[in-house]
């Protein structure tokens, strides 16, 4: 275990050398600017929030927020390299809200160079991977690219982005990926990952992955992943969709979760497993858990879709548990977005033993938007003598031009932790786009 | 000198592999201006159809598409799209950030700090992967 302190100092420098080596990366191109292509734009988003609320130890809490997010595309005359990057900081206007007054984190910064053949790709920078077995924030180099024959390779080395409260994440991690895809019918994949610390193996995983869509109407996903050092199957998780028509929508999921090879070296003490050397972890290495289930949904209007679903939980010390319910959802876009869901969870033991409600409305008029949103939990038995848990928010925004939106929601909470909890919301939402307007982009 | 002549090898093979793929990539930007929650069947007949995002399992599988297409997804989506939920810290649960969006699969509506006691014994697994190893400071506070 590692000193808590000494850990966030390692985690703020991390980010401050890496938000210089964004910075070095970029101020080539931002000092050539007017040298550089014509199409060249430069488009952001600033979103500025003021949150008000109680702690559970009755302080005050007024923490201001602000998230900037930019993105400059077209840098060279080819239109090949961009820049991207989005973060944001914290401080605290009334009590801290935290262990710090003051907070921020780069959540990304990458230079990004996209040839117009073989999908290849060179990103540089913090980044997401999203490759087989990773899913992982990584400072670092990713690569990407399409070769003859249908097979296609990704490859990303770099220093894992974690946060660390009471563990190590690793100082190197690199890994891969290579598929084969026949575009109409599958594309299957195999994928490693490997992290070191100090030059000791901290994490290994092996896994494959498929998609498959060898007619029309069926689409299969999924992915098994293995744990090297553990020498097990971390976890096996697959879904099938069954269209028989455009309006009907069948599908079935499986999953099978080992917990002494999944729970491996996180970071936290929460997914900590129990050993001899940790009486006090909080998760059985001996536990094992299968999920199936499945669901339907029928759209018999364009603009109504109706839903029900199942899932059982099956563990091999803690029992079983049912999850089953349905939805109706309203979309008319632009206008009228509503919503009704009820699940009911039924498992071994009391507290997973409760009815779940949610109904939700929003409507558009004029430049207004204004939204209803009612979430209830009715436990069987009571915890901390509560049996009846509910939220209700209320929202509304309006947008004064189309780059300018302010809003505000109120949230009310009575809960096992709460009598009477009331948060509120402020944010100012400012989006530029210079030179081009970028179609098709959801923010 | 064996190690170098496999290195090269291993080039020489990559380099024409990629010479002779010659696919074209995948536009940068999506040529039609797409707003809310898409139903990608409307315009596409091919594979691109599976991610008709009103479809009632498309959540549970946008982790899949997202490996396997992830050109595509960012023909629309900004990298901050993926980062309201995919954060590797971050204070606002994206239900908060987004009350005003009650359509969209946002995690941990409601009162969560009640629920989440629940959820983590039902499957901790689904804890784990964004709380695993990334932002996971608040956890501390109550578990040290």
């Amino acid at each position: 275990m590692k000193n808590h302190d000494a850990t966030k100092s390692r985690s703020g420098f991390c980010t401050n050398v890496a938000l210089c080596a964004v910075i070095a990366a970029y101020l080539p191109f931002s000092a050539a600017a007017p040298a550089l292509a014509e199409g060249t734009a430069l488009s952001g988003e600033s979103t500025t929030v003021l949150r008000a609320g109680q702690s559970i130890d009755k302080k005050d809490l007024y923490p201001a927020y602000e998230y900037l997010h930019l993105s400059a595309t077209n840098l060279d005359q080819d239109g090949r390299v961009s820049f991207y990057m989005g973060g944001w900081g914290r401080t605290d206007l009334g009590d801290k809200s935290t262990d710090k007054y003051q907070d921020g984190d780069l959540q990304y910064g990458y230079l990004s160079y996209r040839a117009p053949k073989n999908n290849l790709v060179v990103n540089l920078g913090r980044q997401f991977i999203a490759e087989g077995v990773a899913a992982e924030k990584v400072d670092g180099l990713y690569l990407h690219s399409d070769f003859k024959a249908g097979f296609g390779a990704a490859a990303f080395v770099g220093a894992p982005v974690v946060t660390e409260p009471n563990a190590s994440g690793g100082d190197l991690i690199y890994g891969g990926r290579i598929t084969h895809t026949m575009p109409q019918y599958y594309t299957l994949g195999v994928s490693a990952l490997k992290a070191s610390r100090s030059g000791d193996r901290y994490r290994e995983e092996e896994g494959f992955d498929v998609w498959l869509h060898p007619l029309k109407q069926v689409d299969a996903v999924g992915r098994s992943s293995y744990n090297s050092i553990t020498e097990g199957w971390m976890e096996h998780d697959y879904q099938l969709t069954y269209a028989p028509l455009d309006n009907l929508n069948i599908n079935a999921n499986y999953s099978d979760i080992n917990y002494k090879n999944y729970f491996f070296h996180m970071t936290t003490n929460v997914f900590s497993l129990i050993s001899p050397s940790n009486p006090t972890g909080l998760i059985d290495p001996n536990e094992k858990l299968q999920t199936a289930g499945g669901g339907i949904a029928y759209t018999p209007i364009k603009a109504l879709t109706l839903a029900a679903d199942y899932k059982n939980y099956g563990y091999d010390i803690a029992g079983h548990a049912n999850c089953f319910g349905g939805k109706a959802t309203l979309a008319l876009p632009g206008a009228v977005v509503a919503g009704f869901a009820i699940h009911r969870m039924d498992g071994a033991t009391d507290k997973l033993r409760y009815d779940e409600y949610r109904v939700f409305a929003s409507k558009k008029i004029y430049l207004f938007d204004f939204t209803a949103d009612f979430f209830d939990v009715n436990y069987d038995s009571r915890i901390n003598g509560v049996k009846n848990s509910y939220t209700v928010i209320g929202a509304a925004s309006y947008a004064i031009s189309p780059n300018l939106k302010v809003g505000a929601d109120v949230d009310y909470s009575k809960n096992p932790n709460y009598d009477n909890e009331v948060a509120g919301l402020f944010k100012v939402t400012y989006a530029f786009d210079i030179r081009r307007s970028a179609d098709g982009r959801a923010k | 000198m064996k190690r170098i002549m496999i290195l090269l090898l291993v080039s020489l093979v990559v380099c024409t592999l990629y010479a002779c793929a010659n696919t074209t990539s995948i536009v940068k930007t999506h040529p039609e201006k797409v707003t809310g929650m898409p139903d990608c069947r409307e315009c596409h007949t091919d594979t691109w159809k599976a991610f008709n995002h009103q479809a009632a399992d498309f959540f549970e599988k946008h982790r899949f598409y997202a490996q396997e297409q992830r050109l595509a997804c960012a023909s629309c989506h900004e990298e901050s799209f993926c980062d309201d939920c995919h954060a590797h810290k971050e204070e606002i649960k994206p239900s908060d950030k987004y009350a005003d969006s009650p359509e969209r699969n946002l995690p941990h509506r409601g009162d969560y700090l009640s629920q989440h006691m629940i959820d983590g014994r039902i499957n901790p697994a689904s804890c784990a992967k964004c709380h695993g190893r990334q932002n996971n400071e608040r956890c501390v506070t109550c578990h040290r």
